[in-house]
């Protein structure tokens, strides 16, 4: 239903529809004209033959008498002579004297000058029934006046125009037909390729930029629409491109100057003694840590979404998930949130271990630092067939509007302004889904944020005999209290 | 030099340069010997002078060839290398070391912070790897890990620090005779500490050996599976023994 509303609000269906209607408007008013012409002139010349006859008889009338106009008559009238002629001669009192008509015929129309009846009991070869159109005369004789009816079999005439009309009608449907359907290619080339340049800029607002409109014909107006729309693109990437190195710059440049302004600090805090000094100065190291951070994580990203696929390797996705769970699902417990992980067995997948763990650690931190309350669930299980992360918390979730916005670089939304962050965890998180391809959603978790991580099927190396039949177990961790006899991984000593 | 160190220490402030030492002053009288070799001036004057400033004796080198040369021919406690050397680089000349059959532990320091940077250095023969730019904090705390690794015996499989004691086979901890009950992590993160006691170990470093993770981990979870140690290690008992050192990390130390 939605969908035939959208096919009837087309500019495609209304560029159709109305190249249908002036096609078909034109094609009926020449089918009108060819249709009154046409049958007209049929008609005029059965009546141009009846003026023709009558003059005839009343030449051999003056010529020869009543006796001759028989004779004549009845030769007009023999089947072999004219095919559609109808004739009849009759005295005062009404008797038939000549002709192929019995009697004078009673259901005649008249018509200014003429008559038009049907008439069923005609003496002739080919048919008995005829529609005819005819001329009454008077035969003004010595004695007695007698009544002459000339016409003709109008019934092909007749028949000539319906064909005519059934013709133009299927006619007019058949242009119809094709005008629909011409209207239909016609609009439908030019909404294509409209509708191809629309998608490429709905890619490139969901953040690829490197997307391109296809310039097919460079010449008509639709080629320098999409010639302009992608000069107006490079444009933007240089300066988004810019804009990303300078802050990759500032970050690099700055971070050694910081580095060495930490150090004094705290080669300085050494020789204080006096408390407010030195918190003065401990604060200080404070802030300059967490610009360190914030200029790493922004290098980080950079790194990231340069990374190639030289570093994949195949990793076991849930050793992985394990590890970051271990490391971060301790912060949701001293938060007092529910920390839930449900790991379907088996999956692995091609990529850059350290990155896809940072990715997934940022999911996680960043769910547990917006959940005030309720559960972090974190899910590894098979999407359609492709190994994916699924990290849900029941915090105040994003706005629909703002989903795109949260995976840019410094971004925060307005109520998120004054809890810590830099602003850069899901940036993190979207680089490196950008450098392996993988799939990013942010869904609504009714309530909360649900964020789908999951991997594209080139790099999907599900383990054999694993399918998505197979019922994610779920295995809330309670943590045991007393687990210190587990035995400790081969490799627990690396220093 | 070591004397005047250990004066300024006697304040009662813990943190890393006292503490490093204090370790010189108890180990030997003679002061731990550094090689740093490092092109760029302003980088090396900054380590030479933190370093000496920290009671080390600290030699420089502002090329491969220079720093080469006096690896291979003095002796040496620790040797800071630099990745990016005029002349043979860093990881040649490490290879040339360990070929030498030198055992001097190396630290690598380099712009480059990849994790394939990092495992070709370690490849190479380094024993630790540190990118640029970093905390000096950081530095000493790596620094003095290596020294005492260099010098201990490898692989215990009983620590004991003050009255807490742990049995790596058993996979028992006790405390003042009393057993302590800890998750494998937890384990590990103690036996980190345990074979670090009485240095400062940075939140990097354990991450990267107890988790062996190579990342900025965004928030504090680190202190957070401190903290859950500590509820276990110290809140049952009257002295507390593991200490937060401010702006450089943690550490076990019995002694206070």
């Amino acid at each position: 239903m939605k969908r035939l509303a959208g096919i009837l609000s087309s500019i495609t269906f209304k560029l159709a529809l109305i190249y249908t209607l002036i096609f078909g408007v034109s094609v009926g008013v020449l089918f009108y004209f060819v249709y009154f012409s046409t049958t007209g002139f049929v008609v005029q010349q059965k009546e141009a033959a009846i003026e023709a006859d009558v003059t005839g008889f009343q030449e051999t009338f003056e010529r020869s008498g009543v006796t001759g106009l028989i004779i004549a008559v009845n030769r007009r009238a023999s089947p072999g002579t004219n095919r559609d002629g109808i004739y009849l001669l009759v005295d005062s009192v009404g008797n038939t004297l000549a002709g192929n008509l019995r009697s004078w015929p009673r259901n005649a129309v008249a018509d200014d000058l003429w008559v038009n009846f049907t008439i069923n009991d005609l003496r002739r070869a080919e048919a008995e029934t005829a529609d005819v159109r005819a001329k009454q005369y008077v035969v003004q004789g010595g004695q007695q006046n007698y009544m002459l009816l000339v016409g003709r079999d109008v019934r092909d005439a007749r028949e000539f125009r319906s064909r005519l009309l059934d013709s133009l009608n299927v006619g007019l449907a058949i242009t119809l037909a094709l005008g629909v359907f011409g209207g239909l290619i016609f609009s439908s080339t030019i909404m294509r390729r409209i509708a191809a340049i629309t998608r490429t800029c709905r890619r490139i607002m969901s953040g690829d930029l490197s997307q391109r409109v296809a310039v097919s014909r460079q010449n008509d107006e639709l080629g320098q629409l999409s010639l302009s729309i992608n000069a107006m693109l490079d444009q933007i990437e240089r300066l988004m491109n810019g804009m990303r190195q300078v802050s990759d710059n500032v970050a690099h440049d700055l971070r050694t100057p910081l580095t060495r302004l930490r150090s004094r600090l705290e080669s300085a805090l050494r020789h204080m003694d006096n408390p407010a000094e030195r918190e003065t100065i401990e604060g200080a190291i404070a802030d300059a840590d967490s610009l360190l951070a914030t200029f790493a994580a922004l290098l980080r990203i950079a790194r990231a979404e340069a990374g190639s696929q030289r570093n994949f390797v195949d990793i076991n996705l849930n050793a992985l998930a394990e590890e970051v769970v271990d490391l971060y699902g301790p912060l949701a417990e001293e938060k007092g949130l529910e920390f839930v992980t449900q790991f379907d067995e088996g999956l692995t997948a091609r990529g850059d271990p350290n990155l896809i763990a940072q990715a997934l650690a940022n999911l996680i931190d960043n769910a547990v630092k917006y959940t005030q309350k309720g559960a972090v669930t974190v899910a590894l299980s098979q999407i359609e067939g492709r190994p994916a992360f699924v990290v849900a918390d029941t915090g105040p979730g994003v706005p629909e509007a703002y989903r795109g916005k949260v995976l840019e670089r410094l971004f925060r939304l307005e109520q998120s302004r004054t809890s810590p962050g830099s602003g850069l965890g899901l940036s993190l998180v979207a680089a490196v889904a950008k450098s392996h391809g993988l799939d990013l959603r942010l869904e609504d978790n009714m309530p909360g944020l649900r964020v789908v991580l999951r991997f594209p099927a080139h790099l999907a190396t599900v383990g054999e005999g694993k399918g998505d039949a197979k019922a994610p177990k779920p295995q809330a961790k309670p943590r045991p209290e007393a687990a210190s006899e587990t035995k400790p991984p081969a490799d627990a000593q690396a220093a | 030099m070591n004397a005047s160190m250990t004066e300024v220490r006697s304040s009662g402030r813990s943190d890393t340069a006292d503490l490093l030492a204090q370790k010189r002053a108890q180990q030997t009288d003679s002061a731990m010997r550094v090689l740093v070799i490092e092109d760029d001036k302003d980088a090396a004057d900054y380590l030479v002078k933190g370093l000496r400033e920290s009671g080390y004796t600290v030699d420089h080198a502002a090329d491969g060839r220079d720093g080469l040369f006096l690896a291979l021919s003095e002796p040496y406690d620790v040797m800071v290398v630099d990745r990016m050397l005029p002349g043979p680089d860093g990881l040649s000349i490490v290879e040339s070391v360990r070929k030498a059959a030198i055992p001097t532990p190396v630290l690598f320091l380099s712009a480059l912070g990849e994790v394939e940077d990092r495992v070709a250095g370690l490849k190479a023969g380094g024993d630790d790897y540190l990118a640029k730019p970093f905390a000096f904090s950081e530095l000493l705390a790596r620094i003095e890990a290596l020294l005492r690794r260099s010098g201990a015996v490898p692989e215990n499989t009983f620590l004991k620090v003050g009255d807490l004691e742990m049995d790596l086979l058993a996979r028992k901890v006790t405390r003042q005779g009393k057993r302590v009950y800890l998750h494998p992590r937890e384990f590990r993160l103690l036996e980190y500490l345990m074979r670090h006691a009485g240095q400062v170990v940075t939140r990097t470093m354990l991450l990267e050996n107890v988790w062996e993770y190579h990342f900025d981990p965004q928030t504090n979870v680190i202190d957070v599976h401190i903290s859950r140690l500590r509820q276990k290690i110290d809140k049952p008992f009257d002295k507390p023994i593991l200490q937060t050192v401010r702006g450089a990390g943690y550490k076990l130390d019995p002694a206070t």
